[in-house]
């Protein structure tokens, strides 16, 4: 069944930005990855999902209730982690999130404590004195802790450090084993490839692919560097090597299933240093669809 | 219609300015009651008399013998429209503008409530604060009158002038409240604002320097406060008033529509 439900929804705001013709749904119980490089339109999705603005065209729906129209219906069980977060000022971290609860018409605070614990939150001073990450985590217990049946949440570990940001991958799958609906937003694959169950990529505010993490995951190559003692050497190597681009002494290339093979051959040679990172999401789509990111 | 959380975050965040400006009201007032001297309004004329532009651009071109045409002439000709005005026009940005401009709106809108709901919430928030400052400063103007020069004041007419007063604030409040309903920037907000109320003031200003500019007194709304008429309770005067009224209201409440049916760049 399906909670969320995005219909051929086109909000152009000129040169190129916005979404065009967007159609993909959210899953009772998956948690959905939002996958798509800085300005694709990932946020403005998730505006006319929040009703914050309308589609030009198509509709949304949660629930089977219009986003826009009845927006208040579905807030009622719906917990919304905002991509910029902005908070009232001069309030103490504390008296918003206690604010936040009474404007949900929560009786009390929830799970607050529980997550304030858990993300080692102690929100007593002022936020607009607060570090980036502070008020993230600020805005990732006003989010749970109504502990509400569906959530949206738009790059939520940026502004966190790797031990929160696992201490956030701890949560959403908490969350997902009690049978939760999560769209979660991000420019980075590693961070939905720990959670999610599918993706929704999203280039140039068009749909690229809606695909499960398993697919993505077996395609995902890593960039390999690797310096040789002698120019020779690296030439040597890089013919062996197919899609491999040589810089001087240097052969990098990316790198997926034949790894055990790459590392083989570079070591017949005289291996000097080696750096390896994750493919960018551009990368990514540039092996995984060919074509690039302009099409 | 209201949201209570909101009213009272509002409440929270607005009464030192609030505050600030009814002290800065209460001065002036205290102090323009105190300077009335059946005796000495006679030299004041005589001063007003020798320099009639100057005294009249200011709206004080009747000095007036008794005590009601006195503040008529010195305190609701200019002090208390334009600080009112000022303070209206800084709340109004704060009601609406500025959570859009912040972005800090989205959580307001994330809560289960209507959009609707949470705008009319800020427009009854601004016309308590106007009925709550109107109680303030007639009971600051009343109580020293009546302390200082117990039964001078004509209480009628002063109640009517009153009634003209909250009329221009309601008036300056639905143009404020619209303009922080329609822009995204709080900033622009603000500067618009200021410039319809320095608009307005200037040309009600200018129009009561002379016969040759009188017919300016038709290009500010200001001139539907008539403060004198409403002391002699002149038909006109009502009219006025009641216009100011009506305008007002209708500017909150389609302010209250395009906010609540525009998009928002949260």
């Amino acid at each position: 069944m399906n909670v969320i439900d995005i219909s051929h929804i086109t909000k152009d705001y000129g040169e190129d930005r916005g979404v065009f013709d967007l159609t993909f749904q959210v899953r009772q119980g998956e948690v959905l990855g939002f996958l798509g490089p800085n300005g694709a339109g990932k946020t403005t999705t998730i505006r006319q999902l929040m009703g914050f603005i309308r589609p030009d065209q198509g509709s949304l729906s949660i629930h089977g209730r219009d986003c826009f129209h009845q927006a208040h219906e579905i807030q009622g069980t719906l917990g919304y982690l905002p991509g910029e977060i902005a908070f009232i000022d001069a309030m103490k971290g504390m008296e918003f999130i206690r604010f936040v609860a009474s404007m949900k018409k929560m009786k009390g605070l929830g799970r607050a404590a529980e997550l304030l614990d858990m993300f080692d939150l102690k929100p007593a001073g002022k936020i607009e004195k607060m570090s980036k990450g502070m008020k993230q985590k600020i805005g990732i217990v006003c989010a749970f802790m109504q502990d509400p049946e569906i959530l949206i949440l738009d790059e939520p570990t940026s502004g966190l450090d790797p031990l929160m940001q696992n201490t956030f991958v701890d949560l959403i799958l908490a969350e997902k084993a009690r049978g939760k609906t999560i769209l979660m937003s991000s420019h980075m694959f590693e961070e939905v490839e720990k959670t999610c169950d599918r993706t929704a990529i999203i280039r140039a505010g068009k749909l690229a692919a809606v695909e499960d993490i398993d697919k993505l995951r077996r395609n995902k190559k890593k960039v390999i560097e690797v310096q040789f003692e002698t120019v020779e050497m690296a030439e040597q190597f890089a013919d062996k090597v197919p899609g491999a681009a040589v810089r001087g002494k240097a052969v990098s290339a990316a790198v997926g299933r034949e790894l055990d093979t790459f590392i083989k051959q570079a070591g017949s040679y005289t291996v000097c240093d080696i750096n390896i990172r994750s493919q960018s999401l551009e990368e990514f789509f540039m092996h995984f669809y060919g074509g690039n990111q302009h099409d | 219609m209201i949201n209570t959380t909101l009213f009272r975050k509002e409440l929270k965040s607005n009464w030192i300015m609030f505050l600030i400006f009814i002290g800065i009201i209460a001065m002036y007032s205290v102090m323009i009651v105190m300077m009335f001297e059946p005796e000495m309004s006679e030299s004041l004329q005589t001063l007003a008399d020798s320099m009639p532009e100057i005294f009249a651009a200011f709206g004080m071109s009747v000095v007036g013998t008794t005590l009601l045409e006195f503040i008529t002439g010195y305190l609701y000709g200019m002090i208390l429209v334009l600080l009112p005005a000022v303070f209206i026009m800084l709340l109004c940005g704060r009601l609406v503008a500025r959570y859009v401009s912040a972005g800090s709106m989205a959580y307001l809108l994330a809560a289960p409530v209507k959009r609707k709901h949470i705008v009319t919430s800020q427009a009854v928030f601004l016309l308590v604060s106007l009925l709550a400052m109107a109680i303030l400063v007639i009971g600051l103007i009343w109580a020293p009158a009546e302390i200082i020069f117990p039964g001078e004041l004509e209480l009628e007419g002063f109640f009517r002038i009153n009634v003209g007063m909250v009329g221009v604030w309601i008036f300056i409040g639905g143009i404020c409240f619209l303009v922080s309903c329609i822009f995204n920037d709080s900033k622009q907000v603000s500067a618009l604002n200021a410039g319809i109320i320095i608009y307005s003031y200037l040309m009600q200003m200018i129009s009561q320097v002379g016969d040759k500019f009188e017919a300016l007194k038709y290009a500010t709304p200001l001139t539907l406060f008539n403060a004198q008429g409403l002391a002699a309770s002149e038909n006109g005067a009502w009219i006025g008033t009641a216009v100011l009224y009506g305008v007002g209201i209708v500017f909150m409440i389609v302010g209250i529509r395009v906010f609540s049916k525009r998009n928002l760049p949260l």
